[in-house]
C-alpha cells in the first residue's frame, strides 16, 4: 500500500534521512522507532509532502507521489497526523472532523449529510468528541486534541494513515487509551504507520516494525525478532 | 452649534466610514491566509471604478455594471497575488511589500495613460435627494453604501461559517500545513481570498465613486484611512472593523467641522499611532501567542 525507496531528505541543506526503505502492507500496522533525532518525524513529512525529498521514491498503491504537494498527496488518500496534533484551534470540533473529510465532499452545501456517515463512526470512536462537538478544539485537553487528530485522518476514508508521536505530552492513563484506540483500528483493518517514542506498546501492536538510526533503517523485522535483538532491547526496550 | 446639526455631520461621516471599513476587511481576507497584505489596493480601488465608470458610459445598466466591476475587482486581485505575491510566499521572503507597492504605482500610471488626470463624475439612478429620518438627513446613495458594505461583508462571513470551502479557508488561516495535510491547497486559498479582496475593493470603488467623482487619487487618502481601521480594529475582526469604521468616519467629520477641513485626515493618522503604541494587535484583536 505505501512504499518506500531510498527516501533523502533533509532541512535547508542538513540531509536529515540518506536513504530510507520501509514498507506498510495493505490493513497492516506498521511502527517506526528509534531515538531522538534519528528521523521519524521527518521521515513521516517527507512521504506526506510537507517535506519535499531530495532523492528517492514514495509509492502510494504503486503511485509515485514524492515532489507532489502535501495537498495532492492527501487527496490520493494519504491521511497524516502530525506530531503535536495540529488541530486548527479556532474551528469547533465537528468543524475539524468536516475538513478531515475534505478530499470527498462537496465544497459548498450539502456536505453536512454526506458526510453524517462518517462522523457517526468517529464518534462512536470517540464518544467524548460528540459530548464537544461544538465545542472550539483548541480549548479541549491534549488527550482529546489527540483523539480529535486521529479522528480527522480517519474522516477523509484514508488508504492508509501516518500516526506521529500520539502519545506525545500525554498522561499515562491516556496514552493507555490511545493505544487502545489504535488497536481497534487495527481490527478495524486500517493500514497504519506509527512513529512512537513508547516503543515497548508500538511493538505490542505492531505487525512489523523498523528502528531508525541516523537517517536510515537500522533494523527491521517482526516485534518478535525484534525483541529478540540484543541491540534493539538494550537500545530502545530496557 | 445645533446638536442637530452636529448629528446630521456625524451621521454622514459614518457613511463614508463604512467604505473604509470596506477596504480594511479586504485587507483582513488576505491577511488571514497568507499573512500578506496588497499595499498597492487603493490603485485596485482606482481602477475598478474607472472600468465600471467606463461599463456605464458603453451603455451597461447599474445592475450589470456592478458585477462587472465586481468581477474585474477579482481579476485584478488575482494578477496581484500572481506577480506580487506567490513567488514571495514561496520563498518566503518579504518581497510581496515591495512587489504589491509598485504593482500599485504602475496601476496608477496605467490609469492616468488610459483615463487621464482628470476626475470624472459617476453616473448613477441611485437619487441623492435627503430623505428626514428622525431628525437627520440621509441619502439614498448613502443607504447604498451601508446596504452594500454590509451586505457584501455579511455574504463573505456566510459563506466561511457555511460551506466547506470556507472553513478550508478558516483552516488554512488557522494552520496552513496542517490544512495541507487535509488535501487544502493553501496556494488555491490564497488565490480565493486575493479574488474576494479584490472584490471588496471594487465594491467600495463602485459605492464611494458617485460621492468622490473618479479620478487617478480617489483611493489615496481612502486606501490610508482603511490602513488604520484596519490595524485599530486588529487584522482579525469583520465586526472590529465596521466599528472602527463607523467611529473614524464620524470624527473625522468633527475633526474637520470644529478645527477646519486641513485638520480631516488627523483623526485617522493619530488613530493609528495611538493603536500602534499602545495596542498594536487592534481593539478586537488576539493577542498572538507564539506556538512553539
Amino acid at each position: 500500500m505505501l512504499k518506500v525507496e531510498n527516501l533523502h531528505a533533509g532541512y535547508g541543506g542538513a540531509e536529515v534521512l540518506n536513504g530510507v526503505n520501509l514498507e506498510v502492507k495493505a490493513g497492516t500496522v506498521v511502527a517506526l522507532i528509534g531515538a531522538n533525532g534519528a528521523g521519524k518525524t521527518t521521515t513521516m513529512r517527507a512521504i506526506s509532502g510537507m517535506v519535499r525529498p531530495s532523492k528517492g521514491r514514495v509509492l502510494v498503491e504503486d503511485l509515485p507521489v514524492e515532489g507532489l504537494a502535501a495537498s495532492r498527496i492527501a487527496r490520493l488518500g494519504l491521511a497524516h497526523s502530525p506530531e503535536g496534533r495540529k488541530v486548527f484551534g479556532p474551528l469547533s470540533v465537528e468543524d475539524n472532523l468536516l475538513l478531515g473529510a475534505y478530499r470527498h465532499l462537496p465544497h459548498f452545501l450539502g456536505f453536512r449529510s454526506k458526510a453524517a456517515a462518517d462522523l457517526k463512526k468517529v464518534y462512536d470512536l470517540f464518544p467524548r468528541l460528540e459530548e464537544r462537538r461544538e465545542q472550539l478544539s483548541g480549548t479541549l485537553s491534549g488527550g482529546e486534541q489527540q483523539m480529535l487528530a486521529i479522528g480527522r485522518a480517519l474522516m477523509a476514508q484514508p488508504k492508509v494513515v501516518l500516526l506521529d508521536e500520539p502519545s506525545m505530552g500525554l498522561a499515562p492513563v491516556i496514552v493507555q487509551e490511545v493505544f487502545s484506540i489504535i488497536r481497534r483500528l487495527k481490527e478495524a483493518g486500517i493500514t497504519l504507520l506509527l512513529v512512537e517514542q513508547f516503543a515497548k506498546s508500538a511493538l505490542e501492536v505492531a505487525d512489523y516494525a523498523y528502528v531508525m538510526e541516523r537517517g536510515k533503517i537500522a533494523v527491521a523485522g517482526t516485534p518478535e525478532e525484534l525483541r529478540k535483538d540484543e541491540r534493539v532491547l538494550a537500545a530502545y526496550l530496557g | 452649534m445645533d446638536t442637530s446639526v452636529i448629528i446630521q455631520i456625524v451621521v454622514s461621516g459614518a457613511f463614508m466610514g463604512l467604505v473604509y471599513a470596506l477596504v480594511a476587511y479586504g485587507f483582513q481576507l488576505t491577511f488571514a491566509t497568507s499573512k500578506t497584505i496588497n499595499f498597492g489596493q487603493g490603485e485596485l480601488v482606482m481602477l475598478s471604478a474607472f472600468f465600471s465608470l467606463t461599463l456605464t458610459r458603453l451603455g451597461a445598466p447599474y445592475w450589470l455594471m456592478v458585477p462587472g466591476g465586481l468581477l474585474f475587482g477579482a481579476l485584478l486581485g488575482l494578477f496581484v497575488e500572481r506577480a506580487a505575491v506567490r513567488l514571495a510566499l514561496e520563498q518566503k521572503s518579504e518581497g510581496w511589500i515591495l512587489l504589491t507597492i509598485i504593482l500599485g504605482l504602475l496601476g496608477f500610471s496605467s490609469a492616468e495613460n488610459i483615463w487621464g488626470r482628470d476626475d470624472h463624475p459617476f453616473p448613477t439612478p441611485i437619487s441623492s435627494d435627503p430623505i428626514h429620518v428622525v431628525g437627520v438627513d440621509i441619502t439614498p446613495l448613502e443607504i447604498s453604501v451601508a446596504v452594500g458594505v454590509l451586505g457584501i461583508m455579511g455574504l463573505i462571513e456566510l459563506f466561511k461559517r457555511r460551506t466547506l470551502l470556507g472553513k478550508a479557508f478558516e483552516a488554512v488561516s488557522a494552520d496552513r500545513d496542517a490544512a495541507e495535510l487535509m488535501g487544502i491547497s493553501s496556494t488555491r486559498t490564497v488565490m480565493l481570498s486575493y479574488a474576494l479582496s479584490g472584490a471588496v475593493a471594487a465594491l467600495a470603488g463602485i459605492l464611494v465613486a458617485p460621492i468622490t467623482t473618479v479620478g487617478p487619487t480617489m483611493a489615496s487618502a481612502l486606501i490610508l484611512k482603511a490602513f488604520s481601521v484596519a490595524v485599530v480594529a486588529g487584522l482579525e475582526s469583520g465586526f472590529g472593523v465596521v466599528v472602527v469604521g463607523l467611529f473614524l468616519g464620524g470624527l473625522e467629520n468633527l475633526a474637520s467641522l470644529y478645527l477646519g477641513s486641513g485638520w480631516r485626515e488627523a483623526p485617522g493618522l493619530l488613530l493609528l499611532i495611538l493603536a500602534l503604541a499602545l495596542r498594536p494587535n487592534g481593539i478586537f484583536g488576539k493577542a498572538s501567542i507564539r506556538k512553539v
